[in-house]
């Protein structure tokens, strides 16, 4: 019977694009990462593990590692505490809360080369709208994206202001999540605001938190666009991100084997925090008895 | 809706202002004429507008958004509206691993695909085509999964009493499936269209040829052209990201509801 082979017809070209697109690129990038190639020459020699050892013996690697680190480590603390705190007040079905929501949200729909380019005129140094405002407090005008110890910085405050709103709406859905009866129970108890919170609030959205800090994590280490355009991951490689370098590395220099070589890095320690995620979402947690 | 405070109102409008004040004043910039906003007055002009155009290429860089994003969620809602229902009302040898293998895209990082995309449409004689930019982008696992979360909610009666008229399963799919999903639909499409809308790593890779410029590559390279301090011309600039964001920022408007509750629906359910 014909109607054995329907679900395969049906599913047949997702599947196609999936393997070409997705599944056979893995295998091509581990195959790529063991040889030597730049594009034009006609053979590809295999060379074992050199591109691996040429990466862990450059500076630019670690440089790269070492600033999406630190990028990690103080962007993603930043934005989820933030996100919590503005979802506490915005949790509310008000107009306001619900105007508010929408203005916070808007960044994470609106493309990120156009907020990288109204951010690198936010902190121009000569026109920009935050040196206008410091100057004409007399704090004087900081080379924000020329500045090696600030250039990081500026990146972090642009991805938490493109973010911050989906963490928010994420946050507000966890909330939501929380019973009305604990929040009455606690405040019977005669519980202050901040004790309630800590005591009723942060452990309950504590699930949303984890899946929060694993997604933006992961997203971390993916940030791309805002350093591109913002600063070419300059100056002097303050911000020159893993994705920034692979873009370089691959089409740029076009070192194929080293730019697939960290392709497969990245590529194994995301997919480690992505099954880390699944661990997560998949432990579901019931609040009512 | 319950009531509130005024001085809460007045104080989240001010917040909401004060948060999106760089866009707001990029946008009432690129009226500005150039001269007038480095003497810090104002002088209203539609010159970066009709510049970015004529000069510029910006018709041409949204058009080419517009083509290619609309391309990708066609073909995209297509693809995964059609395995969600098999995936969703069909039992097959090899289906759980095949929708295994659909859910796992979610976890694998596009930029390990870069290269060999790359390499693969260089191949085929793809790259600096419209082909070459919307091929890799039109398979969507997250789509083709939470479309079939949402057509195993429909009931299974439907599909068996048009099978017993005598359809096929092609007929069930456009003519009960797909209607009764509209709104799941719906909101996937727009994530797909607003997703490649302001996609940039690839059409930046896969073409060089300038009149295929999307809007996201046009942009940064108008802007690059000049990338030293106090020469970009900062209204011309912000007329250019205008239009760039202007789009997708009307359809957020339009459906911003909808959009949350897609995305909230996707990620903490």
């Amino acid at each position: 019977m014909s109607r054995k082979f329907t679900p395969y017809l049906f599913v047949a070209p997702l599947m196609i694009f999936i393997a070409v697109f997705t599944y056979i690129p893995i295998l091509t990038s581990l195959n790529l990462s063991l040889r030597q190639w730049n594009f034009l020459t006609p053979d590809m020699p295999f060379v074992g593990l050199r591109n691996y050892q040429d990466l862990a013996a450059s500076s630019e690697f670690w440089n790269a590692l070492k600033v999406t680190t630190l990028f990690t480590v103080l962007s993603v603390p930043l934005r989820l505490a933030c996100a919590l705190a503005i979802a506490s007040y915005l949790v509310r079905e008000t107009l306001p809360s619900r105007l508010l929501r929408g203005a916070l949200f808007l960044p994470a729909v609106t493309s990120t080369v156009s907020i990288a380019v109204v951010f690198s005129w936010v902190f121009a140094t000569d026109y920009g709208m935050v040196n206008a405002g410091l100057a004409a407090l007399g704090l004087g005008r900081p080379q924000w994206l020329q500045d090696p110890h600030l250039a990081l910085f500026v990146i972090i405050m642009v991805n938490t202001w493109k973010q911050i709103g989906y963490d928010v709406v994420i946050y507000i859905a966890g909330l939501q999540a929380v019973p009305q009866e604990l929040y009455d129970a606690a405040s019977v108890d005669g519980g202050r605001r901040l004790h309630v919170f800590r005591r009723v609030t942060f452990p309950l959205v504590m699930p949303t938190t984890y899946f929060l800090l694993v997604i933006s994590v992961i997203e971390a280490f993916q940030v791309f666009t805002i350093v591109n355009v913002m600063t070419h991951g300059g100056p002097a490689g303050a911000t020159d991100m893993i994705v920034n370098r692979l873009y370089e590395i691959g089409f740029v220099l076009f070192d194929i084997g080293r730019g697939s070589a960290l392709a497969v890095l990245l590529f194994i320690l995301l997919v480690g925090l992505a099954i880390l995620k699944s661990r997560i979402i998949g432990r579901k947690v019931h609040y009512e008895a | 809706m319950k009531r509130e405070h005024p001085a809460f109102t007045g104080l989240a409008l001010l917040a909401g202002l004060l948060f999106l004040s760089p866009v707001l004043y990029s946008v009432w910039m690129s009226f500005q004429t150039a001269d007038a906003f480095y003497t810090g007055t104002f002088a209203f002009t539609l010159a970066n507008y009709t510049r970015s155009i004529s000069e510029f290429n910006f018709a041409r860089y949204l058009l080419n958004s517009v083509i290619v994003s609309g391309l990708v969620t066609v073909l995209g809602i297509t693809l995964a509206t059609l395995a969600a229902f098999a995936f969703a009302r069909f039992r097959f040898p090899g289906g759980d691993l095949l929708f295994g293998a659909t859910v796992a895209t979610l976890m694998i990082p596009s930029h390990i695909s870069l290269i060999p995309n790359y390499l693969t449409l260089a191949k085929a004689g793809l790259l600096d085509t419209y082909a070459g930019l919307i091929l890799p982008a039109i398979s969507n696992g997250f789509a083709a999964f939470f479309l079939r979360q949402y057509i195993r909610g429909i009931p299974k009666a439907l599909d068996e009493a048009a099978y017993m008229d005598g359809a096929t399963p092609l007929q069930v799919l456009w003519r009960v499936i797909v209607p009764l999903s509209r709104p799941a639909i719906a909101s996937m499409a727009l994530y797909i269209f607003i997703t490649e809308w302001n996609n940039y790593i690839w059409p930046l890779v896969a073409v060089g040829r300038q009149d295929l410029y999307t809007l996201q590559v046009g942009l940064a390279r108008l802007y690059s052209i000049n990338p030293g301090e106090g020469l970009v011309d900062w209204p011309l600039v912000m007329a250019a990201s205008t239009i760039t964001i202007l789009p997708v920022l009307i359809g957020f408007l339009l459906v911003e509801r909808h959009l949350v509750r897609g995305i909230t629906m996707g990620s903490v359910k």
